[in-house]
């Protein structure tokens, strides 16, 4: 039989929609199951697609460039005489923040503080948002081949970002924060209170599993605890923007508004390695012996 | 195998289309779903099988790129073309307000049906996740409608110039 034929031949297409119904359900439930699918196939779709996404978001980022650029020229003599008031504002700010650093560093040493060494990272530029609005990810043009793992954090200067969630050997997809599937475990700076960060989509985040007797408030910024092992500890999450009491439980929920802006993200961090606390790194070190001993 | 690898090559460029042209944030909520147009039109238009093998791919394509990790797509998207395929001679289809309509309709479906599927899934407990059937999904719905008819007539158009069927001449048959 030809291979025209098979395919316009009716007689087949009630086996037709029982398989493929049948594998899109069984390929869901590996996913949902082992959260992994066809590594195969993804990897090779999403090498496929990614160059298209690439040159596309390059032309896209060429308008906006040119855009931008003629909206600058009409704004410019307003914009400079800000910029002046702006840089004087900015010297005053950098003659305190001085004092602050030279301060925070005398109290390091004081607290005899291992040297920070700067976590492991790679930079990777954004070629890609999510298809549908309900779901919240970005694509990448990092992948496997420069070292780039699943669950790996993504960061940026303003703040955690999320993980990476798929990969191929040049291509990578985040999951945001703000996706109905990310969890990432936090505490209040403030208080130090622990809670779990959970997306909402729509730029907005929810605060989990916050105690009731918890002292939580509208403004307080909310940081990675570094217990979930991808983010270190201490990076910026965001800040609270509505605290919700109301309810029987022991929890109480909060609203959270990320630090980063997820609407103009255009290149992120992925975090491969980093250096734990020093309590954390002795915990870890004891584990290992305990482990060693027993074996 | 131009009827195969045609449509594919428009679902993948759609998908293109909306993850950079279209991921503009003004837009955000009325961003209009291409990908369910093509597959809605291919449940209108094609042949089960090849038809449902399209409408698989460009599902998985969908799942690949979204924050998804289920792979709802790949069987909502069969399940949105064998829909299709059923109501394609039942259903007056021929001016825009029914095709946008049809869309419509089966947009919202699809929302539901996965709303429906992330809330069994989820091993967590989702809050607030039916106030987006009207946040979002109602508003991405209608836009998606509101431009359908016009791709449908582009469909139309582009397949009978890509696939040219030969005329039987009545005078030569005799």
């Amino acid at each position: 039989m030809r291979i025209r034929d098979f395919f316009l031949f009716r007689r087949y297409t009630l086996y037709a929609v029982i398989l493929l119904l049948l594998t899109a359900v069984v390929l869901m439930s590996l996913r949902v199951k082992e959260r992994k699918g066809v590594n195969f196939m993804d990897a090779l779709l999403l090498e496929i697609c990614s160059p298209f996404q690439k040159a596309s978001t390059f032309v896209v980022q060429e308008i906006q460039e040119t855009f931008k650029k003629y909206l600058i020229l009409g704004h410019l003599r307003e914009e400079n005489e800000m910029l002046k008031k702006r840089i004087a504002d900015l010297q005053m700010e950098n003659y305190q923040m001085k004092e602050t650093v030279m301060s925070s560093e005398r109290l390091q040493r004081l607290l005899q503080f291992r040297e920070k060494i700067a976590p492991a990272m790679i930079a990777a530029e954004v070629i890609g948002q999510d298809p549908t609005s309900w779901f919240k990810s970005i694509t990448i043009n990092k992948g496997e081949r420069d070292g780039i793992r699943k669950g790996m954090a993504v960061i940026s200067p303003e703040g955690v970002i999320g993980q990476i969630l798929k990969t191929s050997p040049r291509h990578s997809v985040v999951l945001l924060i703000t996706d109905y599937n990310s969890a990432i475990d936090a505490i209040v700076r403030r208080t130090r209170a622990k809670a779990i960060v959970e997306g909402r989509g729509e730029n907005r985040c929810l605060l989990k599993y916050l105690l009731r007797a918890e002292d939580v408030m509208v403004g307080d910024r909310v940081v990675t605890s570094g217990l979930s092992g991808n983010f270190p500890k201490g990076m910026m999450i965001g800040e609270i923007e509505k605290v919700d009491k109301k309810g029987l439980g022991i929890f109480q929920h909060a609203e959270l508004v990320p630090s980063a802006n997820f609407t103009k993200l255009e290149e992120v961090l992925i975090i491969k390695e980093f250096p734990l606390p020093p309590q954390e790194e002795k915990r870890k070190e004891e584990q290992g012996k305990k482990a060693k001993g027993k074996k | 195998m131009r009827r195969i690898l045609f449509p594919l090559f428009l679902g993948v460029f759609f998908l293109t289309f909306q993850t950079t042209w279209l991921a503009f944030p003004l837009i955000q909520r009325f961003r209009p779903d291409l990908v369910i147009i093509l597959t809605l039109y291919l449940g209108l238009s094609y042949p089960p099988i090849s038809g449902g093998m399209i409408a698989f791919f460009l599902g998985y394509s969908m799942d690949l790129f979204s924050g998804n990790g289920f792979g709802l797509f790949t069987f909502s998207r069969v399940l949105l073309f064998y829909g299709a395929q059923f109501f394609k001679d039942r259903i007056y289809l021929e001016s825009s307000p029914s095709q946008a309509l049809l869309v419509f309709l089966f947009a919202l479906s699809e929302a539901f049906v996965i709303m429906l599927l992330l809330k069994a899934l989820n091993p967590e407990h989702l809050r607030n996740l039916y106030p987006l059937f009207f946040t979002v999904f109602l508003p991405q719905s209608f836009s998606t409608a509101l431009i359908a008819p016009v791709f449908f007539h582009l469909f139309r158009k582009g397949s009978s110039l890509l696939f040219v069927h030969p005329r039987i001449e009545a005078g030569k048959k005799g």
